[in-house]
């Protein structure tokens, strides 16, 4: 049969960020595809070597618009870890909490995108019309929807008010019974098994070499988790469990992305009942002795990774980030071999792209 | 441990090297060697020991040469350290153990001018396929800030 090459992106209206794909189809059949990155490089590694340690704050803040919070997570804690500042019970509960909420509302984003990517409208709007509640939460807490802010070096600039705890943990319980909603239709909707069901495989021997991270690692069966291996905040003060299935294809994704966003609500939950009291930050000094720190968190995505040097002044010497999307980027040409045309954008959708993230 | 058994299996494959170790937050070990022991390094992780996740390849300058962090992880971290020379660059590359590798190496690659010998695909990851050949993160490359200045002019346009 006659082979064609298609271009895909970088503007295209499957994809939410710009990225760019040539695949080659035979008739319906996928039999190759090449992957071209880089059309939201900000460069953001390099001018964090130009900016002083609380000015970075703002500029890592925007690596992602989704995943804003573990960013700055993971360069605080790596920055407090050089300064050796102890960060209040209080702070690092607060920080943990908006953790976990953003993780639920990534994840009910992506089953947007997903549902949207089969042509499910309807789970789309619904997903996002409950992602609001845990962004609405957010609010509350921080001024802003996304690009919260909440992270200073030393803790965090919130404090939550007694009187919002209530109205806080009715509106969790809310979520949870819609996430519950959401599990059904994952599980049970006849179309929406068809569609995900033996589309984008991956094994965990793939998994392993390809060293993927999150979600799509734990849908092939490799059980990963930072908050669990390398506890961070208050990980190691909460019960969670880490969500793994051995299917390995977009449909495991799905379940172990809804139940994990159950266990998330779980997490919040215990840490609105065990909030210390206590002041939420300590003051942190702007020049930083000279050091190294590898910190490690779990964004929505899976493992992001911070490695920050200092030279001993007020600007780091360098900043490494490594985003998980860049992890499952790279499977991606294995994901789309022989998958039908129509299936693409499902396995697109499917590996949960954060193209901000990979670019930096 | 298993942090020690790999240290002594690493000191057993290199006997006439010194291995240097330092202990970084948080909770990760530096372990320092010459280039070429980075590849039967990451052999004897992988095999040995079955440290199959490299979490990343960090690059940097440091001004009198180009250092190379490769993080592993094992249930704790591990990140194996090597420097090369600023004037030529190379080191062998680590895909063919670690098909992960390929994307870090990539950028590592474009970003400070190192080679990896034998990459199977040594296109650019992030950068134009244009970009006029300076690297990003070596010292000397300059970032073009806006002055206070040329931000006010910025901010006056903006406005009209």
């Amino acid at each position: 049969m006659t082979r064609m090459t298609i271009p895909i992106g970088p503007q295209h209206p499957m994809l939410k960020e710009p990225l760019s794909f040539l695949l080659t189809v035979e008739g319906e059949q996928v039999v190759d595809s090449l992957l071209r990155l880089g059309y939201v490089h900000r460069g953001i590694e390099r001018l964090c070597q130009e900016r002083s340690y609380l000015q970075n704050l703002y500029l890592l803040e925007r690596v992602c618009g989704i995943c804003s919070h573990v960013h700055t997570t993971a360069y605080c804690q790596g920055v407090e870890a050089l300064l050796g500042l102890e960060v209040p019970l209080r702070g690092l509960y607060l920080r943990t909490l908006l953790c976990e909420l953003e993780r639920v509302h990534s994840h009910l984003l992506w089953l947007g995108v997903l549902a949207e990517n089969m042509g499910f409208t309807t789970i789309f709007m619904y997903a996002w019309r409950d992602r609001e509640i845990a962004l609405d939460i957010m609010e509350e807490l921080s001024g802003a929807r996304v690009t919260h802010a909440v992270n200073v070096i030393g803790g965090v600039r919130v404090d939550v008010d007694e009187k919002q705890l209530p109205s806080i943990v009715e509106r969790l319980d809310e979520l949870e019974q819609k996430i519950e909603t959401f599990l059904g239709v994952i599980q049970h909707e006849r179309t929406f098994r068809a569609r995900a069901q033996n589309v984008g495989y991956l094994s965990a021997e793939q998994v392993c070499g390809y060293c993927v991270v999150g979600p799509v690692a734990r849908a092939s069966g490799v059980n990963v988790d930072a908050r669990r291996d390398a506890p961070y905040a208050v990980y190691d003060r909460v019960h969670f469990d880490v969500i793994t299935n051995n299917e390995g294809d977009v449909w495991a994704r799905a379940l172990v992305r809804a139940l994990e966003a159950i266990e998330s609500l779980r997490i919040c939950h215990q840490l609105l009942v065990g909030l210390p009291d206590g002041p939420t930050m300590v003051r942190a000094p702007r020049r930083v002795p000279p050091g190294e720190v590898v910190s490690r968190a779990e964004a929505p995505r899976g493992e992001l990774i911070y490695y920050i040097r200092s030279d001993g002044t007020d600007k780091p010497g360098r900043i490494k980030i490594r985003t998980p999307t860049l992890t499952t980027l790279i499977t991606l040409p294995d994901q789309l071999r022989d998958v039908n045309t129509a299936d693409v954008a499902v396995v697109l959708a499917g590996v949960d792209l954060c193209i901000a993230c990979a670019d930096r | 441990m298993k942090l020690d058994l790999i240290l002594e299996a690493l000191r057993e494959v290199f006997p006439s090297h010194t291995i240097e170790t330092r202990r970084v937050p948080i909770d990760e070990t530096i372990v320092t060697l010459p280039p070429e022991c980075i590849r039967p390094a990451a052999q004897v992780l992988l095999k040995q020991f079955g440290v199959y996740h490299l979490s990343t390849i960090t690059g940097q300058d440091t001004g009198g040469e180009i250092q190379l962090l490769y993080h592993f992880w094992h249930g704790q971290g591990l990140t194996l350290c090597t420097s090369l020379s600023r004037g030529d660059a190379r080191i062998g590359t680590l895909t063919g153990l670690i098909p992960g590798a390929a994307f870090y190496e990539r950028e590592v690659s474009e970003m400070l001018h190192v080679t990896f010998e034998g990459h199977p695909d040594p296109r650019k990851l992030l950068l134009p396929d244009d970009w006029d050949g300076e690297a990003p993160l070596r010292k000397g490359f300059s970032v073009c800030l806006p002055r206070e200045g040329q931000r006010a002019e910025l901010g006056e346009e903006g406005s009209q």
